[in-house]
């Protein structure tokens, strides 16, 4: 039997350097993964999502720093590996294996593999189980890698990018099917994704990576009342901000949305009824982007300078 | 279960290809042992007269038909498999150790089948027609231990050479698989020119041991191979 998520102590990172020859893809992270947990991790496309979960899982090599599993280094550590599950985004399969063949493994590996929800999964995504794993589409491709994270019951499952190339109704399937498995068998899932808001309740912590920083990490709602979003007439709106760190504008005409750092205070209020301007809260997605178009533009600013 | 095994159920969940077709591929000999004996028959008669039988006595097929395979199967198990093991939560040395068990397993089957099928060979007087496909020199003549040992050491010999180039391509990419099968060239015909420049004491010690010192030499090329697979598949990444 694997441990329970009562019995792991979770994944401790201290100055975490991971560099591919000149290129510095993490710069330093100082991460706690506590027990028990679902995190999203999110950021931009090459902000080090893959990289950093990789790296925990060893399945590549960190530059300097460490990494703790339950109070262990993982490297080459098989007792505590085997309570990682990875499946890459875009991992290779052998050729010559078919979904069934797989499956029909995994039980080998994972010693709490759950038969019954693996098949349940398949026969809810429709998976083609004697078609060869490397022919599947993307979206069977995505929901292969969901079966196999699910069913294996890691104590540490990590997942890449799960969403892609799945439709709506299979989307709908995987919220509902990870919800209700993590209920039963509480554990800890790292979960890379795009779709923010989309998978906004499933979260209970966000991990916010922006060119190998860590530059957010709360809870959703936390992270949510961060900021808030006040709209209305451009010369109103900057005014509002004045005193304010502008994470990101949009505008329309002479209308601007501008996502604002930090919460709304009774003066906020007080002066936006004033000058007819709305304040609304910040969606997840948006705050992201707000994030890391900021994060940009600050450093361009002082590469500028 | 131990961590090794896991990855050698994995490498052996696809029985077809990792047993299946070495034994269709030795099969597959035979029948093309036997139309070729039959078309020269057709000038000869059958079954063959003693002195061309003779001459199929030499046939080299049994050495050359199976590495091809062997070396793509042995790539494709440490790349693709290698992979998948690292995904499922295993590490690169129960991962290269179970993998090996895998080879060997592959090799023994291998051995086995090229056994039972000089048997057959024997028993049929060259499949009816006098032809030889494992009752042949380079196999020892008939010799089912000398057969079994051939067949084995120069099953994992492919399968362990397949791994070290997949492994060293996964490790540190295609430049460097290209230097190394260029440096394994040159060390081959290094040792070749040794052996060519020590001619006398190698004539010799092949004489008094025969087969089984080409079973003992592969059987030192496949450590050395493996050593260096492994030493490579610890420092590949995904």
């Amino acid at each position: 039997m694997t441990p329970s998520a009562s019995e792991t102590s979770g994944i401790r990172i201290q100055q975490l350097h991971k560099s591919y020859g000149s290129l510095e893809v993490l710069t330093g992270i100082d991460l706690t993964l506590a027990p028990g947990h679902i995190y999203g991790l999110l950021g931009p496309n090459g902000a080090g999502k893959t990289t950093l979960m990789s790296t925990i899982c060893n399945h590549t090599f960190l530059s300097s720093g460490t990494i703790l599993i339950d109070g262990q280094d993982p490297a080459e550590n098989a007792a505590v590996l085997a309570r990682t599950c990875f499946i890459h985004e875009d991992q290779p399969y052998n050729d010559v294996f078919s979904v069934a063949a797989i499956l029909k493994v995994m039980p080998n590996f994972y010693p709490d593999w759950d038969e019954s929800l693996a098949q349940r999964l398949v026969s809810r995504f429709r998976l083609p189980v004697e078609r060869r794993a490397r022919k599947l589409s993307r979206g069977q491709k995505s929901a292969f890698a969901i079966v196999i994270s699910l069913a294996s019951r890691a104590p540490y499952t990590f997942l890449d990018e799960p969403y892609l190339g799945l439709d709506p109704t299979a989307r709908e399937i995987f919220y509902e099917e990870l919800l209700s498995d993590f209920g039963d068998h509480p554990r800890t899932i790292v979960m890379s994704t795009h779709l923010i808001d989309e998978a906004a309740d499933l979260m209970e912590e966000v991990i916010v990576l922006h060119e190998g920083e860590i530059v957010l990490q709360a809870d959703v709602d936390a992270a949510r009342s961060s900021a808030f979003v006040a709209r209305g007439l451009a010369d109103e709106v900057r005014a509002f901000a004045l005193d304010r760190e502008i994470l990101s504008e949009r505008s329309l005409g002479r209308i601007l949305s501008a996502t604002i750092r930090g919460e709304v205070t009774p003066d906020d209020e007080r002066r936006a009824t004033a000058t007819r301007i709305s304040l609304e809260p910040v969606g997840l997605q948006d705050l992201i982007a707000a994030i890391g178009i900021h994060t940009l533009t600050s450093a361009l600013t002082q590469e500028n300078r | 279960m131990n961590p090794s095994m896991r990855s050698m159920r994995l490498y052996l969940s696809n029985k077809t290809y990792v047993v299946g077709v070495p034994i269709i591929t030795l099969a597959a000999m035979v029948v093309l042992s036997v139309l070729i004996a039959l078309v020269t028959g057709i000038v000869v008669g059958l079954p063959l007269p003693a002195a061309v039988e003779e001459g199929f006595r030499n046939n080299l097929m049994s050495l050359t038909a199976l590495p091809g395979f062997l070396i793509s199967m042995g790539a494709l198990a440490v790349n693709r498999n290698f992979a998948m093991a690292l995904a499922f939560g295993s590490t690169r040395r129960h991962f290269w150790i179970g993998t090996a068990w895998g080879f060997l397993a592959t090799s023994l089957v291998t051995a086995a089948t090229a056994v039972l099928l000089l048997a057959l060979e024997t028993l049929t007087h060259g499949w009816f027609v006098h032809t030889h496909t494992f009752d042949v020199v380079a196999m020892g003549s008939g010799n089912y231990p000398k057969t079994f040992g051939m067949t084995f050491v120069l099953s994992a010999l492919s399968l362990f050479l397949g791994a070290l180039f997949g492994t060293v391509y996964r490790a540190f990419g295609t430049v460097s698989t290209t230097v190394t099968a260029f440096a394994m060239g040159i060390v081959l015909i290094g040792l070749v020119a040794l052996g060519v420049w020590q001619r006398v004491r190698v004539i010799a010690f092949l004489a008094d041991w025969g087969l089984w010192a080409v079973v003992a030499i592969v059987a030192a090329l496949v450590v050395a191979v493996a050593a260096a697979s492994y030493s490579a598949n610890r420092l590949a990444t995904f």
